[in-house]
């Protein structure tokens, strides 16, 4: 198959909203949320963590242009990688003990770094919707060798019992989790804002526009792909073991399904993938759909994703940040 | 090799062979929505689940023989078909690549979540006389239920042939796949022929599910699965080439069967994953197609 260039408007717009302050601001609710909500921290907690993988995945999906129906492969690894370093019993013998958790967790990036640097190594070569498509099939096959391999718990997975302590701190508290979690989008955040400023979020930015463009003007398409990739695949590993050591104990179908995968893309989407704090937005919102929603639809509580989702791609591609830009972008044309 | 292997080898390619063809019906109905539209349907294995309860709910509610209730399926699932291209995906105008994959995904969840909310999450299956049933042929135990689904599958296929090569209508499709201004040029409603084709999609996926409903459970997220399939399907026999799906399909069924028969039937939907990134590796035509460009 071949594809010509992209048509104009058939990618986000560039990414403009880059208000530092927003940012903080948003940071600064996200900080209260414990003091106000303690008894919920559970919550908190997860939306969190859904916030940064969603924040992670626009470094793939916004700025490089590249939807990805994969990421639950690099929650995945993250999280696995984690949890059989830092169980006694699970733990490679030539490694001589179980690892403390936060080099698993960097392990888990690296790994997660790798696989994407291959998967995307192999995909990227090739123009069209091949990527989206190999990104459900890797996901899926992760799923059926931590399904099917004893050395992973196969379908009844992982039980973390105990970890050693961060700073004298139990890493399984929630409220230290919070801490953790809350890390988590800052870093996202952060990465974006300095993507925003950087050689590397000009060049995605090219490619994501204009690809002939961009290698006109001697950017490599693939190799800034890659790049991003690789970046939002760490990060996503990061989140994985995060996410890990909040679960606790947690089973293939929770990690590695392709629900979770879309969860993710769609939260970064529907929060709008042009804007910095998009997917935050998204992640905080759909979350508390989903608790309002969890007791009248139950199990179904992704039926609101699929409305949302439906709607923003008809009515507001740019995502809900995208209406609040669009409106500042009329109020100051009327001047 | 002696009698037993050869009936085992047989009997596990006649299976193979057979539920191939119900990837190729599902495979074609994908391929062909995106040869002549460019979309890439993520709703595809959601609309199979649609006939598989369309099917389900007709047998408990009237007893009727899961065969009629093709009658109902595949109208039904064209007339939704039209409506959704009617109504999304003619209205994306220059989004459409992607915009056309995220409003199939988010109605995929919309209508499984639907299921789920009227059907429950529990597997159910229909009790039919003849779900059990097998045909001999040399030693070679034939499932008749599969049978049916495979001679279903070559009735829809043939169809679909002489509609594409036979009638106006066929020649309107091909033309608004080749060149799609070209052919508004000619006097072609590409837009009702847009319909006309993701209607026709989504009946194949319908009646592909009303042939699997006396074979296999139905859940309401029974669909994921074969939408993986069906995209393995078009991505072996190469996007958008017709009788490239059809090959793919019966060649997934194939590496499915002798995968679970002869190596361990555990990674059954690993084989034909692992034959679809090995494609995409070193043949991302497919297996039969021209070149594609490369970045």
């Amino acid at each position: 198959m071949t594809t010509a260039a992209p048509l104009p408007g058939t990618r986000p717009r560039a990414l403009t909203f880059g208000n530092v302050w927003l940012s903080l601001a948003l940071l600064a609710a996200l900080l209260l949320y414990p003091f106000v909500f303690g008894k919920a921290l559970n919550f908190g907690v997860a939306t969190l963590i859904f916030a940064g993988f969603a924040m992670s995945w626009n470094v793939l999906g916004g700025w490089a242009g590249q939807l990805s129906l994969g990421h639950a492969a690099f929650v995945g690894v993250g999280a696995y990688t984690l949890t059989l370093l830092a169980m006694p019993e699970r733990v490679p013998a030539f490694l001589g003990g179980p690892v403390a958790p936060w080099w698993g967790a960097l392990i888990g990036m690296g790994l997660a770094a790798l696989l994407a640097a291959v998967w995307g190594g192999l995909t990227f070569r090739l123009r069209g919707s091949y990527f989206v498509l190999s990104t459900i099939a890797v996901a899926l096959v992760l799923r059926l060798v931590a399904i099917n391999s004893t050395w992973t718990g196969g379908a009844e997975g992982l039980f973390m019992p105990e970890l050693p302590t961060l700073f004298g701190l139990d890493l399984f508290d929630r409220r230290v989790e919070y801490g953790l979690a809350f890390g988590f989008v800052t870093l996202t955040l952060l990465v974006t804002h300095l993507l925003r400023r950087s050689r590397l979020g000009y060049a995605l930015q090219a490619v994501r526009e204009d690809e002939d463009g961009a290698r006109a003007l001697g950017i490599d398409p693939a190799q800034m792909k890659v790049i991003a990739f690789m970046l939002s695949a760490a990060l996503t590993a990061l989140g994985g073991s995060l996410y890990a050591i909040y679960l606790q104990a947690f089973e293939p179908h929770t990690l590695l399904e392709l629900p979770l995968s879309v969860q993710i893309a769609l939260m970064a989407i529907i929060g709008g993938r042009a804007s910095i704090q998009g997917p935050v937005v998204g992640a905080v919102l759909l979350s508390v759909f989903g608790e309002v929603f969890r007791t009248l639809f139950a199990s179904a509580n992704l039926l609101i994703y699929g409305v949302l989702i439906l709607v923003i791609t008809l009515f507001a591609p740019d995502g809900i940040m995208g209406l609040f830009r669009r409106r500042g972008r009329k109020l100051g044309t009327a001047r | 090799m002696d009698q037993v292997a050869l009936t085992a080898l047989l009997q596990t390619l006649a299976q193979g062979l057979l539920t191939g063809g119900l990837y190729a019906l599902i495979g074609t109905g994908l391929s062909l929505i995106f040869g002549v539209m460019q979309v890439i349907n993520f709703a595809h294995g959601d609309f199979l689940a649609i006939g598989m309860f369309i099917t389900l709910a007709l047998f408990r509610t009237f007893h009727l023989d899961p065969y009629f209730s093709l009658l109902v399926a595949a109208p039904f699932g064209f007339a939704l078909g039209f409506v959704i291209q009617r109504l999304v995906l003619a209205r994306l105008g220059d989004r459409l690549r992607e915009g056309s994959m995220l409003a199939t995904l988010g109605l995929g969840l919309i209508i499984s979540n639907t299921l789920l909310l009227t059907f429950g999450a529990q597997p159910q299956s229909i009790n039919v006389p003849y779900a059990t049933s097998t045909f001999q042929l040399g030693g070679v135990q034939i499932s008749i239920p599969l049978l049916i689904a495979g001679l279903g599958t070559a009735v829809a296929i043939g169809g679909l042939n002489l509609l594409l090569y036979r009638t106006e209508l066929g020649r309107a499709i091909r033309a608004t796949a080749q060149n799609p201004l070209g052919a508004e040029l000619q006097g072609v409603k590409t837009g009702s022929i847009q319909a006309i084709v993701f209607g026709l999609g989504v009946a194949f996926a319908a009646i592909a599910g009303v042939l699997l409903m006396p074979l296999l459970y139905a859940f309401p997220t029974v669909g994921e699965n074969y939408t993986t399939k069906a995209f393995i399907v078009t991505v072996l026999g190469g996007l958008g080439n017709l009788p490239g799906a059809i090959v793919g399909g019966l060649v997934l069924g194939m590496i499915e069967s002798l995968g679970a028969f002869y190596i361990s039937n555990n990674y059954r939907d690993a084989y034909g994953l692992i034959a679809f990134l090995l494609v995409l590796l070193l043949r991302p035509e497919g297996l039969f197609g021209r070149t594609v460009k490369r970045v």
